[in-house]
């Protein structure tokens, strides 16, 4: 349907739960939302065709994406959820140390302004352990950026989100869970996608620093977030609360079954499986 | 036998069917056996002639054919309009279950509801009792009638007040205190469903404020459900008659209130021990008298789901129809009563059927309900949602073909239905114009890639090979022809 639905892996982390193929998922019949944000579910640009079903990670985004029109929207829960429920179990005991840290990130339109610099002196006068920096790919491939942080701490970044069905490293979301097992805090200078997981993988979430923005950024945008969401907000905030809200926005307790999230992706056993 | 008492329809048979049923029979039955009894206007042969083997009978009735068939069953007869009787004669008591609307005949004087009710009175004997059933003008059966009552649509219709008719009692309060006026002592009201004519439910306001709210409601609806099987409606007299029931207004807009009311007794003699019994009736009627144990506690399934789907609380509805699936997978959701954690039938003796679930969709589609997978528009996908949502196992279940259950034809479905085939319409000419789009811009790309292939696609000798086995083809060809 849109190559969205591949990124990050998300469409094989769904077919490898719905006990299909996980490195060919088929198509899907409708679009799943790549990433948290506070619009619709769906990505800036997408060609949205009349009628198909968006595939939402909570309720709270499907009341936001029927005020905007969009009308054929289902709550699914965030696939990171969906690994969640087939990942094998965390090793017991935890081993978990330090923080991982994911700078607020670019992405091909638009790059990231602000200092790098200025943001690791912050991260590394506010956390106690030692610091894994999380670079997206788009600031992992900047040799100039990545310098910066490796000076501070490990580098990583989990893969590739893909684009156009190439090159997406469908691991991405395995890679990620993995990581944040391994790590006390999860921490950012935006409420992101990545604070929801750490906080759902188990981390303490924490959201704090020069939030710096975008190139063209609506920075009323970011305001409105920091405003409905100040129990993620902070150095340290209360664990419990960040964990209760981030489980909401992904979705906890509305996943479907297997079986049901076949039919809804229009992945029913009896249809012959179309490619992506 | 029959007496003419004067202005008496010669020709006339009552164009709409008499007041009757198992519940109306329950409530005659409790008169006082041996008492005095007038059956005031058109009331099914079968409740005259089980009243008639208790009690002395007299009928009243302006239709003369009508008069004669009850003659011919041995009865005794009064055969003219209400304004020709007189207090020569008076009865133990008065039962009006067709309301008051048939007594006055084309002739004479047409009194109103409560001249009707006064001339009824007069003929009591002190102590009488009177069984009256009184149309709601508001009750659900009007307010979801296709057609106004003012219109004057049968024979029977020479006056159609409707509700013009300002000496009708609108609420059971005011019904009262016409009753009152009337030196009337009220015994008993019931607020009947799902029409005046053949009750099926009747429950007192107090049952209705104080007893099992959800299974009345439930009752309630399932009165009107099986009276409004496939007839057209302007909405679904289920969902307004549940809701009265739920909302504390069910006397209110209840079809019907059925009263038992008493005249004055005469003063007792001094020292006289008072004899009279007062009559009891209980405090909810089902079907043919009392419902055989308590009902049950707890809220309609049907409602239940609805108002889940309608919150788009998947974990809800997830809950229900697996709960649902596990105990009664056979009955359906307007037949199912939840109490926290147990779900039991409702009316155990209806049949048991396989498709309950494809109907739970038929209703979400055809009742233009929003619900948690709004882009299942047809009925074979919603059904195996359903079916999967409950956890119930394989992805395409055989969905059984039998038909729906007949329900309410409602005009606001039908607009539903109209709205959401023009947004699928919409839909799907939007896309063709994107796919259209989408392949015009495939062609161009692969026009260029062809020609870019042919320019480019293998190497010179290869081409200057292709080229000379051409030309060999061509020049055997001509050989060939010649030859």
């Amino acid at each position: 349907m849109h190559h969205a639905n591949h990124f990050y892996g998300h469409a094989h982390v769904l077919a490898e739960y719905c006990g299909l193929d996980p490195e060919h998922p088929p198509r899907i019949d409708g679009y799943v939302q790549h990433g948290w944000n506070v619009v619709d579910g769906l990505g800036i640009g997408t060609p949205y065709l009349p009628g198909r079903p968006i595939f939402v990670w909570s309720e709270q985004t499907r009341r936001r994406a029927w005020s905007m029109g969009r009308r054929q929207a289902t709550v699914i829960g965030a696939p990171f959820l969906y690994l969640l429920r087939f990942a094998a179990p965390e090793p017991e005991p935890a081993t978990r140390a330090g923080t991982i840290w994911y700078p607020f990130h670019g992405w091909e339109g638009q790059q990231v302004k602000g200092s790098h610099g200025r943001q690791i002196d912050e991260i590394m006068a506010t956390e106690t352990g030692p610091v894994t920096f999380c670079l997206y790919w788009n600031e992992y491939h900047n040799d100039k950026i990545r310098a910066e942080y490796e000076k501070a701490g490990r580098v990583i970044c989990h893969g590739y989100r893909g684009f156009q069905w190439r090159d997406t490293d469908i691991r991405f979301l395995h890679n990620q869970l993995g990581e944040l097992r391994a790590h006390r805090r999860v921490a950012s200078n935006r409420l992101s996608s990545a604070i929801f997981y750490g906080a759902a993988a188990g981390c303490e979430p924490a959201v704090y620093g020069d939030p710096m923005h975008l190139e063209r950024e609506d920075l009323a945008v970011a305001e409105r977030i920091r405003r409905q969401w100040p129990e993620l907000h902070g150095k340290h905030p209360e664990p419990e609360t960040a964990r209760r809200s981030a489980l909401a926005e992904l979705g906890d307790g509305y996943l479907a079954s297997p079986a049901e999230l076949r039919l809804l992706l229009g992945w029913s056993l009896d249809r012959a499986a179309v490619p992506a | 036998m029959i007496r003419l008492i004067g202005g008496e329809m010669p020709g006339w048979n009552e164009d709409r069917p008499p007041a009757g049923g198992a519940l109306y029979g329950y409530l005659t039955d409790q008169l006082p056996a041996g008492s005095r009894v007038l059956v005031a206007g058109p009331h099914d042969p079968a409740l005259i002639e089980a009243l008639a083997a208790r009690t002395a009978v007299t009928c009243l009735v302006r239709s003369q054919p009508e008069a004669e068939r009850l003659d011919a069953r041995g009865l005794d007869v009064l055969c003219g309009t209400l304004t020709k009787l007189t207090d020569a004669d008076r009865w133990d008591a008065v039962v009006a279950l067709d309301g008051v609307g048939r007594l006055c005949s084309v002739e004479g004087p047409q009194y109103d509801w409560t001249e009707c009710l006064r001339a009824l009175r007069n003929v009591l004997l002190p102590g009488g009792l009177l069984l009256l059933t009184v149309e709601n003008e508001l009750g659900v059966h009007r307010l979801v009638d296709p057609a106004a009552a003012t219109v004057a649509l049968t024979d029977d219709a020479w006056r159609p007040l409707g509700e013009f008719d300002d000496s009708r009692p609108g609420s059971p309060a005011r019904l009262a205190d016409r009753l009152a006026t009337e030196e009337l002592a009220l015994d008993w009201l019931g607020a009947a469903w799902p029409s005046p004519a053949a009750p099926t439910l009747v429950a007192t306001a107090d049952a209705l404020l104080t007893g099992p709210a959800g299974a009345l409601s439930a009752a309630a609806a399932s009165a009107v459900a099986s009276a409004y099987a496939d007839r057209a409606v302007l909405s679904d007299p289920r969902r307004l008659a549940a809701a009265a029931v739920r909302a504390g207004l069910g006397p209110e807009l209840a079809p019907a209130w059925l009263v038992l009311a008493r005249l004055a007794p005469a003063p007792p003699a001094t020292g006289a021990p008072e004899t009279a019994t007062p009559l009891r009736l209980p405090p909810v009627l089902l079907g043919d008298g009392p419902p055989a144990g308590p009902l049950p506690t707890g809220r309609l399934l049907e409602e239940l789901l609805l108002t889940a789907c309608l919150r788009h609380d998947l974990p809800a509805v997830r809950g229900l129809l697996t709960g649902w699936m596990a105990a009664v997978p056979d009955a359906g959701p307007e037949n199912v009563v939840v109490a926290g954690e147990t779900f039991t039938k409702l009316d155990p003796g209806v049949p048991p059927r396989a498709d309950v679930l494809r109907c739970f969709a038929t209703t979400l589609l055809t009742g233009g309900y929003a619900h948690p997978w709004p882009a299942a528009t047809d009925l074979r996908t919603l059904t195996a949602i359903l079916h999967a949502a409950a956890g119930l196992p394989g992805d395409q279940p055989a969905i059984p073909t039998d038909e729906d259950p007949p329900i309410p034809n409602s005009r606001r479905d039908q607009e539903e239905q109209l709205r959401s085939l023009r947004r699928l319409l919409a839909d799907a000419e939007a896309r063709a114009e994107v796919y259209e789009q989408e392949i015009a811009k495939r062609d161009a790309e692969l026009t260029k890639a062809r020609v870019q292939i042919a320019a480019f696609g293998g190497s010179f000798g290869y081409r200057m090979a292709k080229l000379g086995y051409g030309v060999a083809r061509k020049a055997r060809q001509r050989l060939r022809k010649r030859a």
